[in-house]
């Protein structure tokens, strides 16, 4: 999965010379939390974000009067002046994997993404993430979610899988669970169907175990000495 | 001690799924040899179904919808909007049935020919949406009910109590905006279990907030967590309302037996469940309530877990 499947392109974008109050006034009606920053041709410059219009702001210890003078003068200033300039980006041939990746280790909210010349494409923000997470569990459709425990050698789950084809059932995801005990692995497919007895008993006659899935989460959790 | 109506009609059998499909017609003849083997359809008064006229079907789903159920039937196609949902010509037949011995159980007990009815029809209503068949359903029985109550007889409030082990995101969805109906559900936690609706914070919109009510029960927790969510959920929200009439969907797939879930819920448990609801049922409209058959798919359980809620019916 690209990030340009997952990106918002319905951008609203500002440049160097707009004021903070038109930036305030933007991010407020289209509940932004990030606004990226263009040059005239449409090239990123940078980006600014809520935090960056917080700290902005006068203090809120100040008394009413000089909070409002102070802001009234605040934001006669320019995104220019408190915008990251050069902001960590991502190609729009960067992976779903990647952006989790360097939204977790560079700590940011957002990630423009821009092509080779620089031309802003869209952006991709924590809360795409999640919708895109929502979308790859398959969890809007609606489902059954089995926990199978397999042995650990190959070929497991193309046989569970085969079982849902026979039984003409798709499949929303399947996540696998790793360091589980050492030779078994527990295999969570989530089924769009209503109708799984007949996949739960070809699993059983299969040999397989089908796990209560809150024991293998509670096995998981960890122990209280 | 009361009179409990009971529908049946050997036309719900018409209704027939692909080999292998746990919503099958077995499941009403079981029904039907448990209860003559515990001797109890005797007691019972029997309810004739009839169709249900379609300005009732109307009350609740689109008309689109309606017909392009029917044309699915009428051409044999072997399903309908998704393959869980496997149908035959006589299907829609059947599901307009089904409403129909709903609502003749309605009139038996608002004409106070019986206290209250069990209805055993199929096919099951609960995930049947407005517009869409899902999980077995193409006619929300329930819904259909609780309008018909409203509109044929005036009643303002209906209260539905869902214990059909899986979430009824259909009545939920039918009633999500609408004050004059609260629904409850107590279902396998929807992480876990068909549809995948049912979470704590759903409850409600614009004036129906507050009308929903979900208990999501994690798999493997039973009977005690049952008894658990009842009572802090069902019925201090239930009191609160103040139904002037209730309707039950009944399933019992959330019995331990029943491969369709993993809540293992035990027999007993099932008497928890009927006790609450009947307790709450006695206190508010004296003993008058529908009860309709949802789903249930081991065929050894099913008969039993019905025979144990109609006797607590008559019992009423
Ligand atoms: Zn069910």
């Amino acid at each position: 999965m690209f990030v340009t499947e997952m990106m918002k392109t319905d951008l609203v974008a500002i440049t160097p010379e707009t004021s903070l109050a038109e930036a305030k006034e933007l991010m407020e009606k289209g509940n932004f939390r990030h606004l990226p920053v263009v040059d005239a041709d449409g090239k990123l410059v940078g980006i600014v974000t809520d935090r960056d219009m917080r700290d902005a702001h006068p203090s809120s210890l100040l008394d009413e009067e000089s909070y409002q003078k102070t802001l009234d003068k605040v934001l006669k200033h320019t995104i220019g002046e408190i915008m990251t300039a050069e902001p960590i980006t991502v190609a729009p041939y960067y992976t779903l994997q990647d952006t989790l990746l360097i939204i977790g280790k560079k700590k940011v909210g957002a990630l423009p993404v821009v092509d080779e010349e620089g031309y802003l494409k869209g952006i991709m923000s924590t809360r795409d993430l999640l919708r895109a997470f929502v979308n790859i569990m398959g969890i809007e459709e609606p489902g059954t979610l089995l926990c199978i425990l397999v042995d650990e050698q190959p070929g497991q789950l193309k046989k569970i899988v085969d079982i849902a084809a026979e039984e003409n059932v798709s499949l929303g995801s399947v996540l696998v669970a790793r360091d589980w005990d050492k030779e078994k692995r527990a295999i969570f497919p989530y089924l769009l169907t209503n109708n799984v007895i007949s996949i739960k008993k070809k699993l059983l006659a299969l040999g397989y175990e089908l796990l209560d899935p809150m024991q293998w989460y509670l096995d998981q959790s960890p122990k209280k000495e | 001690m009361g009179t409990t109506g009971f529908v049946f009609d050997e036309r719900y059998l018409q209704h027939q799924t692909f080999n292998g499909h746990p919503e099958c017609a077995e499941r009403l003849t079981a029904i039907m040899d448990g209860l003559a083997g515990a001797g109890l359809l005797d007691d019972l008064v029997q309810i004739a179904a009839e169709p249900a006229n379609q300005r009732w079907i109307e009350t609740v789903h689109n008309i689109h919808y309606i017909m392009k159920f029917e044309e699915a039937c009428m051409w044999g196609l072997p399903d309908f909007e998704h393959q869980d949902n496997s149908i035959c010509r006589d299907s829609y037949n059947t599901a307009l049935l089904a409403v129909g011995g709903v609502l003749k159980a309605i009139d038996a007990v608002m004409k106070d020919e019986v206290k209250n009815a069990f209805c055993a029809v199929r096919p099951p209503g609960h995930h049947a949406e407005a517009n869409q068949a899902m999980g077995f359903c193409y006619f929300n029985n329930v819904a259909i009910g609780a309008r018909y109550l409203q509109q044929q007889y005036s009643v303002e409030k209906v209260c539905i109590i869902d214990f059909d082990v899986h979430h009824g995101n259909g009545t939920q969805h039918i009633f999500d905006t609408d004050n004059s109906v609260f629904y409850y559900s107590i279902h396998e936690h929807p992480s876990f279990a068909y549809p995948g609706t049912g979470r704590e914070f759903e409850t409600g919109f614009s004036t129906g907030e507050g009308y929903t009510k979900n208990s999501p029960i994690l798999p493997g927790r039973g009977d005690d967590e049952y008894r658990e969510r009842l009572l802090t959920d069902l019925v201090p929200t239930f009191k609160e309302f103040g139904p002037d009439a209730v309707l039950l969907s009944a399933g019992f797939d959330a019995h331990e037996n029943d491969l369709m879930s993993g809540t293992n819920l035990s027999t007993e448990g099932y008497e928890i469940i009927n006790d609450t609801i009947f307790d709450l049922v006695s206190s508010s409209t004296g003993g008058r309530v529908v009860s309709v058959l949802e789903g249930g798919y081991d065929l050894q359980i099913l008969p039993l877990l019905v025979a144990n809620h109609i006797r607590k019916m008559m019992a009423l």
